[in-house]
Protein backbone atom coordinates (compact mmCIF):
# COMPACT_ATOMS: atom_id res chain seq x y z
CA UNK A 1 0.00 0.00 0.00
CA UNK A 2 1.14 3.53 -0.58
CA UNK A 3 2.58 2.93 -4.06
CA UNK A 4 1.76 5.64 -6.58
CA UNK A 5 0.10 7.76 -3.93
CA UNK A 6 0.51 11.43 -4.78
CA UNK A 7 0.50 13.95 -1.94
CA UNK A 8 -0.31 17.62 -2.29
CA UNK A 9 1.24 20.55 -0.51
CA UNK A 10 -0.51 23.51 1.06
CA UNK A 11 -0.03 26.71 -0.92
CA UNK A 12 0.60 29.16 1.91
CA UNK A 13 2.70 28.08 4.87
CA UNK A 14 2.66 29.43 8.43
CA UNK A 15 4.92 32.39 7.72
CA UNK A 16 2.03 33.99 5.85
CA UNK A 17 0.06 34.03 9.11
CA UNK A 18 2.97 35.89 10.72
CA UNK A 19 2.72 38.46 7.92
CA UNK A 20 -1.02 38.87 8.55
CA UNK A 21 -0.27 39.31 12.26
CA UNK A 22 2.47 41.92 11.87
CA UNK A 23 0.82 43.98 9.13
CA UNK A 24 -2.41 44.00 11.16
CA UNK A 25 -0.57 45.33 14.23
CA UNK A 26 1.23 47.90 12.07
CA UNK A 27 -2.06 49.15 10.63
CA UNK A 28 -3.68 49.46 14.05
CA UNK A 29 -0.68 51.27 15.56
CA UNK A 30 -0.76 53.81 12.74
CA UNK A 31 -4.49 54.20 13.32
CA UNK A 32 -3.90 54.91 17.03
CA UNK A 33 -1.22 57.43 16.15
CA UNK A 34 -3.67 59.24 13.88
CA UNK A 35 -6.35 58.99 16.58
CA UNK A 36 -4.14 61.15 18.80
CA UNK A 37 -5.21 64.17 16.71
CA UNK A 38 -8.80 63.66 17.79
CA UNK A 39 -8.55 62.02 21.22
CA UNK A 40 -6.34 63.68 23.82
CA UNK A 41 -5.60 60.45 25.73
CA UNK A 42 -3.90 58.93 22.67
CA UNK A 43 -1.39 61.78 22.40
CA UNK A 44 1.39 59.96 24.32
CA UNK A 45 1.15 57.21 21.69
CA UNK A 46 1.52 59.45 18.63
CA UNK A 47 5.24 59.07 17.99
CA UNK A 48 5.93 55.68 19.58
CA UNK A 49 3.05 53.86 17.92
CA UNK A 50 3.95 55.40 14.56
CA UNK A 51 7.57 54.23 14.89
CA UNK A 52 6.28 50.79 15.86
CA UNK A 53 3.94 50.78 12.84
CA UNK A 54 6.76 51.76 10.52
CA UNK A 55 9.17 49.16 11.91
CA UNK A 56 6.53 46.44 11.63
CA UNK A 57 5.73 47.51 8.07
CA UNK A 58 9.38 47.02 7.18
CA UNK A 59 9.55 43.62 8.89
CA UNK A 60 6.22 42.44 7.42
CA UNK A 61 7.27 43.61 3.96
CA UNK A 62 10.52 41.67 4.20
CA UNK A 63 8.62 38.57 5.36
CA UNK A 64 6.19 38.89 2.45
CA UNK A 65 8.94 39.31 -0.13
CA UNK A 66 11.08 36.60 1.49
CA UNK A 67 8.19 34.16 1.32
CA UNK A 68 8.04 34.44 -2.48
CA UNK A 69 9.87 31.62 -4.21
CA UNK A 70 11.30 34.32 -6.49
CA UNK A 71 11.91 37.16 -4.01
CA UNK A 72 13.62 39.53 -6.46
CA UNK A 73 10.61 39.35 -8.74
CA UNK A 74 8.59 41.30 -6.19
CA UNK A 75 9.38 44.19 -8.57
CA UNK A 76 6.91 42.55 -10.99
CA UNK A 77 4.15 43.41 -8.54
CA UNK A 78 5.15 47.09 -8.80
CA UNK A 79 4.77 47.11 -12.57
CA UNK A 80 1.29 48.44 -13.46
CA UNK A 81 1.63 46.76 -16.85
CA UNK A 82 1.51 43.39 -15.11
CA UNK A 83 -1.26 44.17 -12.64
CA UNK A 84 -4.24 41.86 -12.57
CA UNK A 85 -6.77 43.95 -10.69
CA UNK A 86 -8.99 40.94 -9.93
CA UNK A 87 -6.30 39.66 -7.56
CA UNK A 88 -6.40 40.99 -3.96
CA UNK A 89 -2.61 40.66 -3.91
CA UNK A 90 -2.47 43.62 -6.29
CA UNK A 91 -4.75 45.63 -4.02
CA UNK A 92 -2.34 44.75 -1.21
CA UNK A 93 0.69 45.82 -3.22
CA UNK A 94 -0.87 49.20 -3.99
CA UNK A 95 -1.95 49.68 -0.37
CA UNK A 96 1.45 48.71 1.06
CA UNK A 97 3.31 51.05 -1.31
CA UNK A 98 0.93 53.92 -0.54
CA UNK A 99 1.13 53.13 3.17
CA UNK A 100 4.94 53.25 3.03
CA UNK A 101 4.97 56.55 1.13
CA UNK A 102 2.42 58.21 3.42
CA UNK A 103 4.37 56.91 6.44
CA UNK A 104 7.48 58.72 5.18
CA UNK A 105 5.42 61.87 4.65
CA UNK A 106 4.01 61.55 8.18
CA UNK A 107 7.49 60.95 9.60
CA UNK A 108 8.79 64.15 8.00
CA UNK A 109 5.90 66.19 9.44
CA UNK A 110 5.62 64.44 12.80
CA UNK A 111 6.95 67.39 14.79
CA UNK A 112 4.43 69.81 13.26
CA UNK A 113 0.98 69.42 14.84
CA UNK A 114 -0.88 71.04 11.94
CA UNK A 115 1.04 69.60 9.01
CA UNK A 116 1.13 66.05 10.44
CA UNK A 117 -2.64 65.72 10.67
CA UNK A 118 -3.26 65.22 6.96
CA UNK A 119 -0.75 62.36 6.41
CA UNK A 120 -1.95 60.85 9.69
CA UNK A 121 -5.56 60.71 8.51
CA UNK A 122 -4.75 59.57 4.95
CA UNK A 123 -2.37 56.93 6.32
CA UNK A 124 -4.98 55.70 8.80
CA UNK A 125 -7.52 55.20 6.01
CA UNK A 126 -4.93 53.30 3.94
CA UNK A 127 -3.92 51.32 7.04
CA UNK A 128 -7.53 50.24 7.49
CA UNK A 129 -7.31 48.79 3.97
CA UNK A 130 -4.47 46.46 4.96
CA UNK A 131 -6.45 44.02 7.16
CA UNK A 132 -9.36 44.33 4.72
CA UNK A 133 -7.21 43.25 1.80
CA UNK A 134 -5.63 40.39 3.80
CA UNK A 135 -9.16 39.19 4.58
CA UNK A 136 -10.06 39.30 0.90
CA UNK A 137 -6.77 37.51 0.14
CA UNK A 138 -8.42 34.47 1.70
CA UNK A 139 -12.09 35.22 1.01
CA UNK A 140 -11.81 35.18 -2.78
CA UNK A 141 -10.82 31.50 -2.94
CA UNK A 142 -14.23 29.97 -3.53
CA UNK A 143 -13.11 26.39 -2.97
CA UNK A 144 -11.91 26.91 0.61
CA UNK A 145 -14.37 26.59 3.47
CA UNK A 146 -13.93 29.19 6.26
CA UNK A 147 -11.93 31.47 3.92
CA UNK A 148 -14.74 32.00 1.43
CA UNK A 149 -16.99 33.95 3.76
CA UNK A 150 -17.84 37.66 3.87
CA UNK A 151 -16.69 37.61 7.49
CA UNK A 152 -12.99 37.37 6.62
CA UNK A 153 -12.24 41.06 5.91
CA UNK A 154 -14.27 42.17 8.96
CA UNK A 155 -12.64 39.53 11.17
CA UNK A 156 -9.19 40.66 10.05
CA UNK A 157 -10.05 44.29 10.86
CA UNK A 158 -11.15 43.22 14.36
CA UNK A 159 -8.02 41.08 14.81
CA UNK A 160 -5.87 43.96 13.62
CA UNK A 161 -7.41 46.41 16.10
CA UNK A 162 -7.28 44.02 19.04
CA UNK A 163 -3.68 42.94 18.38
CA UNK A 164 -2.64 46.56 17.79
CA UNK A 165 -4.31 47.69 21.02
CA UNK A 166 -2.50 44.89 22.87
CA UNK A 167 0.87 46.10 21.57
CA UNK A 168 -0.10 49.74 22.25
CA UNK A 169 -0.83 48.88 25.89
CA UNK A 170 2.89 48.07 26.27
CA UNK A 171 3.83 51.37 24.64
CA UNK A 172 1.44 53.35 26.90
CA UNK A 173 3.97 53.48 29.77
CA UNK A 174 1.28 53.33 32.41
CA UNK A 175 -0.76 56.34 31.24
CA UNK A 176 -4.03 55.60 33.04
CA UNK A 177 -6.43 57.33 30.61
CA UNK A 178 -4.74 55.80 27.60
CA UNK A 179 -4.79 52.33 29.16
CA UNK A 180 -8.47 52.80 29.90
CA UNK A 181 -9.19 53.69 26.27
CA UNK A 182 -7.10 50.75 25.02
CA UNK A 183 -8.95 48.45 27.42
CA UNK A 184 -12.24 49.58 25.89
CA UNK A 185 -10.94 48.91 22.36
CA UNK A 186 -9.64 45.48 23.38
CA UNK A 187 -12.87 44.62 25.12
CA UNK A 188 -15.10 45.48 22.16
CA UNK A 189 -12.88 44.04 19.45
CA UNK A 190 -12.23 40.84 21.41
CA UNK A 191 -15.99 40.53 21.83
CA UNK A 192 -16.52 41.12 18.11
CA UNK A 193 -13.82 38.55 17.29
CA UNK A 194 -15.49 36.02 19.59
CA UNK A 195 -18.87 36.53 17.90
CA UNK A 196 -17.37 36.20 14.42
CA UNK A 197 -15.29 33.12 15.24
CA UNK A 198 -18.33 31.49 16.84
CA UNK A 199 -20.37 32.29 13.75
CA UNK A 200 -17.63 30.83 11.54
CA UNK A 201 -17.52 27.66 13.62
CA UNK A 202 -21.27 27.14 13.48
CA UNK A 203 -21.64 27.79 9.74
CA UNK A 204 -18.65 25.54 9.03
CA UNK A 205 -19.98 22.74 11.22
CA UNK A 206 -23.32 22.87 9.42
CA UNK A 207 -21.79 23.18 5.93
CA UNK A 208 -21.21 20.66 3.16
CA UNK A 209 -18.72 17.81 3.09
CA UNK A 210 -15.55 19.89 2.76
CA UNK A 211 -16.85 22.29 5.43
CA UNK A 212 -17.54 19.38 7.73
CA UNK A 213 -13.99 18.07 7.26
CA UNK A 214 -12.54 21.54 7.75
CA UNK A 215 -14.47 21.82 11.00
CA UNK A 216 -13.05 18.47 12.07
CA UNK A 217 -9.46 19.56 11.29
CA UNK A 218 -9.90 22.90 13.01
CA UNK A 219 -11.32 21.46 16.19
CA UNK A 220 -9.12 18.39 16.67
CA UNK A 221 -5.46 17.45 16.58
CA UNK A 222 -2.68 20.04 16.38
CA UNK A 223 -4.63 22.68 14.46
CA UNK A 224 -7.53 22.15 16.89
CA UNK A 225 -5.19 22.81 19.83
CA UNK A 226 -3.99 26.02 18.22
CA UNK A 227 -7.42 27.19 17.05
CA UNK A 228 -9.61 26.23 19.97
CA UNK A 229 -7.03 26.07 22.77
CA UNK A 230 -4.81 29.07 22.05
CA UNK A 231 -6.99 31.07 19.68
CA UNK A 232 -10.51 30.84 21.09
CA UNK A 233 -10.10 29.89 24.74
CA UNK A 234 -6.67 31.24 25.73
CA UNK A 235 -6.54 34.17 23.33
CA UNK A 236 -10.17 35.34 23.17
CA UNK A 237 -12.39 33.99 25.97
CA UNK A 238 -9.89 34.29 28.86
CA UNK A 239 -8.77 37.87 28.05
CA UNK A 240 -12.41 38.84 27.51
CA UNK A 241 -13.27 37.64 31.01
CA UNK A 242 -10.09 39.19 32.44
CA UNK A 243 -10.90 42.57 30.91
CA UNK A 244 -14.40 42.47 32.37
CA UNK A 245 -13.10 41.73 35.87
CA UNK A 246 -11.84 44.52 38.18
CA UNK A 247 -8.34 42.99 37.75
CA UNK A 248 -8.57 43.79 34.04
CA UNK A 249 -8.78 47.48 34.85
CA UNK A 250 -5.42 47.36 36.63
CA UNK A 251 -2.25 47.68 34.59
CA UNK A 252 -1.09 44.13 35.40
CA UNK A 253 -4.43 42.66 34.35
CA UNK A 254 -4.47 44.67 31.15
CA UNK A 255 -0.93 43.65 30.21
CA UNK A 256 -1.68 40.01 30.98
CA UNK A 257 -4.75 40.26 28.73
CA UNK A 258 -2.60 41.88 26.05
CA UNK A 259 -0.13 38.98 26.07
CA UNK A 260 -2.97 36.47 25.81
CA UNK A 261 -4.61 38.49 23.02
CA UNK A 262 -1.37 38.56 21.03
CA UNK A 263 -0.92 34.79 21.39
CA UNK A 264 -4.58 34.33 20.42
CA UNK A 265 -4.35 36.70 17.45
CA UNK A 266 -1.42 34.83 15.95
CA UNK A 267 -3.03 31.44 16.69
CA UNK A 268 -6.35 32.38 15.09
CA UNK A 269 -4.67 33.71 11.98
CA UNK A 270 -2.45 30.61 11.73
CA UNK A 271 -5.25 28.09 12.15
CA UNK A 272 -7.64 29.96 9.83
CA UNK A 273 -4.87 30.03 7.24
CA UNK A 274 -3.83 26.38 7.56
CA UNK A 275 -7.02 24.46 8.43
CA UNK A 276 -8.87 24.81 5.11
CA UNK A 277 -5.68 24.22 3.16
CA UNK A 278 -4.92 20.94 4.90
CA UNK A 279 -8.36 19.62 3.99
CA UNK A 280 -7.78 20.55 0.37
CA UNK A 281 -4.61 18.42 0.22
CA UNK A 282 -6.81 15.36 0.73
CA UNK A 283 -8.79 15.90 -2.47
CA UNK A 284 -7.66 13.13 -4.88
CA UNK B 1 -23.17 26.03 -23.55
CA UNK B 2 -25.99 28.43 -24.04
CA UNK B 3 -25.42 32.17 -24.02
CA UNK B 4 -27.38 32.56 -20.79
CA UNK B 5 -25.07 30.23 -18.89
CA UNK B 6 -21.89 31.94 -20.08
CA UNK B 7 -21.22 34.29 -17.23
CA UNK B 8 -17.68 35.42 -17.92
CA UNK B 9 -16.12 37.05 -20.97
CA UNK B 10 -13.10 34.77 -20.55
CA UNK B 11 -15.15 31.69 -21.52
CA UNK B 12 -14.71 30.28 -25.02
CA UNK B 13 -16.90 27.17 -24.97
CA UNK B 14 -19.36 27.40 -27.81
CA UNK B 15 -17.88 30.64 -29.17
CA UNK B 16 -17.99 30.54 -32.94
CA UNK B 17 -14.65 30.63 -34.69
CA UNK B 18 -12.69 29.64 -31.58
CA UNK B 19 -11.28 26.32 -30.49
CA UNK B 20 -12.04 24.97 -27.04
CA UNK B 21 -9.84 21.99 -26.32
CA UNK B 22 -10.99 19.42 -23.82
CA UNK B 23 -10.11 15.96 -22.62
CA UNK B 24 -12.50 13.09 -22.05
CA UNK B 25 -11.30 10.39 -19.68
CA UNK B 26 -13.14 7.10 -19.83
CA UNK B 27 -12.31 5.58 -16.45
CA UNK B 28 -13.76 2.23 -17.58
CA UNK B 29 -10.81 1.98 -19.94
CA UNK B 30 -8.12 3.03 -17.45
CA UNK B 31 -6.05 0.08 -16.21
CA UNK B 32 -3.84 2.11 -13.87
CA UNK B 33 -0.60 1.44 -15.78
CA UNK B 34 0.59 5.02 -15.02
CA UNK B 35 2.05 5.29 -18.51
CA UNK B 36 0.41 8.73 -18.85
CA UNK B 37 2.17 9.90 -15.71
CA UNK B 38 5.52 8.57 -16.96
CA UNK B 39 5.04 10.08 -20.44
CA UNK B 40 4.28 13.44 -18.86
CA UNK B 41 7.32 13.20 -16.60
CA UNK B 42 9.50 12.41 -19.62
CA UNK B 43 7.99 15.20 -21.73
CA UNK B 44 8.59 17.89 -19.13
CA UNK B 45 11.36 16.60 -16.85
CA UNK B 46 8.88 17.00 -14.00
CA UNK B 47 10.83 16.54 -10.74
CA UNK B 48 10.18 13.91 -8.09
CA UNK B 49 7.35 14.68 -5.68
CA UNK B 50 5.32 16.83 -8.08
CA UNK B 51 3.17 15.88 -11.06
CA UNK B 52 1.40 17.56 -13.95
CA UNK B 53 -0.79 14.50 -14.27
CA UNK B 54 -1.27 11.70 -11.82
CA UNK B 55 -3.49 8.68 -11.37
CA UNK B 56 -4.78 8.28 -7.81
CA UNK B 57 -6.53 5.03 -7.00
CA UNK B 58 -8.79 3.86 -4.26
CA UNK B 59 -9.59 0.31 -3.32
CA UNK B 60 -13.36 0.15 -3.03
CA UNK B 61 -15.39 -2.65 -1.47
CA UNK B 62 -14.60 -5.52 0.88
CA UNK B 63 -12.80 -8.73 -0.12
CA UNK B 64 -13.70 -10.61 -2.27
CA UNK B 65 -15.90 -7.91 -3.85
CA UNK B 66 -13.26 -5.26 -4.41
CA UNK B 67 -12.10 -2.99 -7.20
CA UNK B 68 -9.28 -0.53 -7.68
CA UNK B 69 -10.88 2.68 -8.92
CA UNK B 70 -8.59 4.97 -10.91
CA UNK B 71 -9.16 8.63 -11.63
CA UNK B 72 -6.53 10.14 -13.96
CA UNK B 73 -5.99 13.73 -12.87
CA UNK B 74 -4.57 16.85 -14.49
CA UNK B 75 -5.32 20.55 -14.77
CA UNK B 76 -8.95 20.96 -15.79
CA UNK B 77 -8.20 23.94 -18.05
CA UNK B 78 -11.31 25.58 -16.69
CA UNK B 79 -13.32 27.95 -18.84
CA UNK B 80 -13.49 30.31 -15.85
CA UNK B 81 -10.21 29.51 -14.07
CA UNK B 82 -9.82 30.84 -10.51
CA UNK B 83 -6.02 30.66 -10.83
CA UNK B 84 -6.06 33.27 -13.61
CA UNK B 85 -8.19 35.51 -11.44
CA UNK B 86 -5.86 35.07 -8.46
CA UNK B 87 -2.49 35.71 -10.10
CA UNK B 88 -1.37 39.26 -9.24
CA UNK B 89 0.99 39.67 -12.22
CA UNK B 90 -0.87 37.78 -14.96
CA UNK B 91 1.80 35.10 -14.95
CA UNK B 92 -0.99 32.62 -15.49
CA UNK B 93 -3.43 33.27 -18.28
CA UNK B 94 -5.94 31.58 -20.51
CA UNK B 95 -5.24 31.45 -24.22
CA UNK B 96 -8.02 33.06 -26.17
CA UNK B 97 -8.09 30.39 -28.85
CA UNK B 98 -7.98 26.86 -27.52
CA UNK B 99 -8.75 27.58 -23.88
CA UNK B 100 -5.34 26.43 -22.60
CA UNK B 101 -4.54 27.73 -19.12
CA UNK B 102 -0.84 28.49 -19.32
CA UNK B 103 1.99 29.88 -17.24
CA UNK B 104 4.54 32.60 -17.99
CA UNK B 105 7.47 31.20 -16.01
CA UNK B 106 9.62 34.31 -16.39
CA UNK B 107 6.93 36.46 -14.82
CA UNK B 108 5.80 34.19 -11.95
CA UNK B 109 6.82 35.63 -8.57
CA UNK B 110 6.06 32.44 -6.65
CA UNK B 111 3.35 33.89 -4.39
CA UNK B 112 1.35 30.63 -4.75
CA UNK B 113 -2.00 32.46 -4.94
CA UNK B 114 -2.87 30.30 -7.97
CA UNK B 115 -2.16 27.16 -5.95
CA UNK B 116 -4.40 28.42 -3.15
CA UNK B 117 -7.22 29.13 -5.58
CA UNK B 118 -7.18 25.84 -7.50
CA UNK B 119 -9.92 23.47 -6.30
CA UNK B 120 -8.16 20.53 -8.01
CA UNK B 121 -4.62 20.62 -6.58
CA UNK B 122 -3.42 20.85 -10.17
CA UNK B 123 -0.65 23.35 -9.47
CA UNK B 124 2.66 22.84 -7.72
CA UNK B 125 5.88 24.65 -6.92
CA UNK B 126 8.92 23.52 -8.87
CA UNK B 127 11.94 22.74 -6.67
CA UNK B 128 15.11 24.81 -6.61
CA UNK B 129 17.13 22.38 -8.70
CA UNK B 130 16.27 20.15 -11.64
CA UNK B 131 18.27 17.73 -13.73
CA UNK B 132 17.89 19.09 -17.25
CA UNK B 133 15.60 22.10 -17.08
CA UNK B 134 16.46 25.56 -15.85
CA UNK B 135 12.92 26.57 -14.90
CA UNK B 136 12.90 26.38 -11.09
CA UNK B 137 11.16 27.94 -8.07
CA UNK B 138 8.04 28.92 -9.97
CA UNK B 139 4.58 27.41 -10.11
CA UNK B 140 3.98 24.81 -12.79
CA UNK B 141 1.03 22.82 -14.07
CA UNK B 142 -0.30 20.78 -16.96
CA UNK B 143 -0.46 22.78 -20.21
CA UNK B 144 -2.59 20.30 -22.18
CA UNK B 145 0.75 19.90 -24.05
CA UNK B 146 0.22 23.24 -25.76
CA UNK B 147 3.51 22.87 -27.66
CA UNK B 148 2.44 19.50 -29.09
CA UNK B 149 -1.13 20.54 -29.88
CA UNK B 150 0.19 23.61 -31.72
CA UNK B 151 2.03 21.18 -34.01
CA UNK B 152 -1.03 19.03 -34.62
CA UNK B 153 -0.13 16.36 -32.07
CA UNK B 154 -2.15 15.20 -29.07
CA UNK B 155 -0.86 15.58 -25.49
CA UNK B 156 1.82 13.11 -24.40
CA UNK B 157 -0.50 11.40 -21.92
CA UNK B 158 -3.13 10.86 -24.63
CA UNK B 159 -0.55 9.60 -27.11
CA UNK B 160 0.74 7.00 -24.68
CA UNK B 161 -2.53 5.77 -23.15
CA UNK B 162 -2.68 2.06 -23.95
CA UNK B 163 -6.42 1.72 -23.30
CA UNK B 164 -7.44 4.95 -25.11
CA UNK B 165 -8.90 6.08 -21.83
CA UNK B 166 -7.83 9.65 -22.60
CA UNK B 167 -9.25 11.36 -25.66
CA UNK B 168 -8.34 14.93 -26.60
CA UNK B 169 -9.90 17.35 -29.06
CA UNK B 170 -11.81 20.51 -29.83
CA UNK B 171 -15.15 20.59 -28.06
CA UNK B 172 -16.29 23.49 -30.24
CA UNK B 173 -16.02 21.19 -33.26
CA UNK B 174 -19.19 19.05 -33.31
CA UNK B 175 -17.42 16.48 -35.47
CA UNK B 176 -14.58 15.87 -32.98
CA UNK B 177 -14.30 12.67 -30.97
CA UNK B 178 -14.55 14.55 -27.66
CA UNK B 179 -17.79 16.20 -28.80
CA UNK B 180 -19.14 12.78 -29.73
CA UNK B 181 -18.14 11.25 -26.39
CA UNK B 182 -19.56 14.13 -24.36
CA UNK B 183 -22.79 13.99 -26.37
CA UNK B 184 -23.27 10.23 -26.25
CA UNK B 185 -22.15 9.41 -22.71
CA UNK B 186 -23.10 10.46 -19.23
CA UNK B 187 -20.11 12.56 -18.24
CA UNK B 188 -19.15 14.48 -15.16
CA UNK B 189 -16.60 17.09 -14.22
CA UNK B 190 -14.83 17.51 -10.90
CA UNK B 191 -16.33 19.88 -8.34
CA UNK B 192 -18.83 21.52 -10.71
CA UNK B 193 -20.25 23.50 -7.80
CA UNK B 194 -17.14 25.68 -7.84
CA UNK B 195 -18.29 27.32 -11.05
CA UNK B 196 -14.94 26.83 -12.76
CA UNK B 197 -16.43 24.99 -15.77
CA UNK B 198 -13.71 22.35 -16.05
CA UNK B 199 -12.79 20.93 -19.46
CA UNK B 200 -11.72 17.48 -18.39
CA UNK B 201 -14.79 15.25 -18.62
CA UNK B 202 -15.01 11.88 -16.95
CA UNK B 203 -17.02 8.87 -17.98
CA UNK B 204 -17.66 6.49 -15.11
CA UNK B 205 -15.76 8.40 -12.43
CA UNK B 206 -16.15 6.87 -8.99
CA UNK B 207 -17.62 9.07 -6.29
CA UNK B 208 -14.96 7.84 -3.84
CA UNK B 209 -12.58 10.02 -5.85
CA UNK B 210 -14.77 12.92 -6.81
CA UNK B 211 -16.08 13.67 -3.34
CA UNK B 212 -14.25 14.57 -0.17
CA UNK B 213 -14.45 11.01 1.11
CA UNK B 214 -15.04 9.91 4.63
CA UNK B 215 -11.84 7.88 4.40
CA UNK B 216 -10.10 11.07 5.51
CA UNK B 217 -11.30 10.00 8.95
CA UNK B 218 -9.64 6.60 8.49
CA UNK B 219 -6.17 7.36 7.28
CA UNK B 220 -3.83 4.35 7.23
CA UNK B 221 -0.68 4.86 9.33
CA UNK B 222 1.55 3.84 6.45
CA UNK B 223 0.18 6.64 4.29
CA UNK B 224 0.39 9.15 7.12
CA UNK B 225 4.07 8.31 7.52
CA UNK B 226 4.60 8.92 3.80
CA UNK B 227 2.56 12.11 3.95
CA UNK B 228 4.62 13.42 6.86
CA UNK B 229 7.84 12.61 4.97
CA UNK B 230 6.50 14.44 1.89
CA UNK B 231 5.59 17.50 3.96
CA UNK B 232 9.05 17.58 5.51
CA UNK B 233 10.53 17.91 2.03
CA UNK B 234 8.17 20.82 1.26
CA UNK B 235 8.73 22.76 4.47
Amino acid sequence: MGDYVVFHDVAWHGVYALYFFLIGISAALYFFSALSFYREEFKPLRATSFYGAFALLAVAGLILVGDLSQPLRFVNTLNPGYWNMSSPLVWGTILIVLYGLVSVWYFLKLGDEKAAKLPAVIGAVIALGLPIYTGFDLAVHQARPVWNTPLMPVLFVALSLVSGAAVASFLAKGEARLLGALRQIMLWTTGATAVMVLSLLITTAYGGSSDELTYMFMTSGTIGGIFVGLGILGGTAVPLVLLLLPFGKERAGLLLSSVLILVGGLSLRYSILMGPQIVQTFFS
Amino acid sequence: MSEELRTSSIETRGVAGKKRYAMVIDTRRCIGCMACQVACKAEYDTPLGVNRTWVPYKVVGTYPVVKKQFLPRLCNHCDDPPCVRACPVEATYKSDDGGFVLQRYERCIGCRACMASCPYNARFMLPASRTYTKITNVVDKCTFCFHRVAQGLVPACVQTCIGRARVFGDLNDPASEVSYLVARNATQVLRPEQGTKPHVFYIGADRNHTEFGRDIYRRPDVLEGDRAAFQRTRA
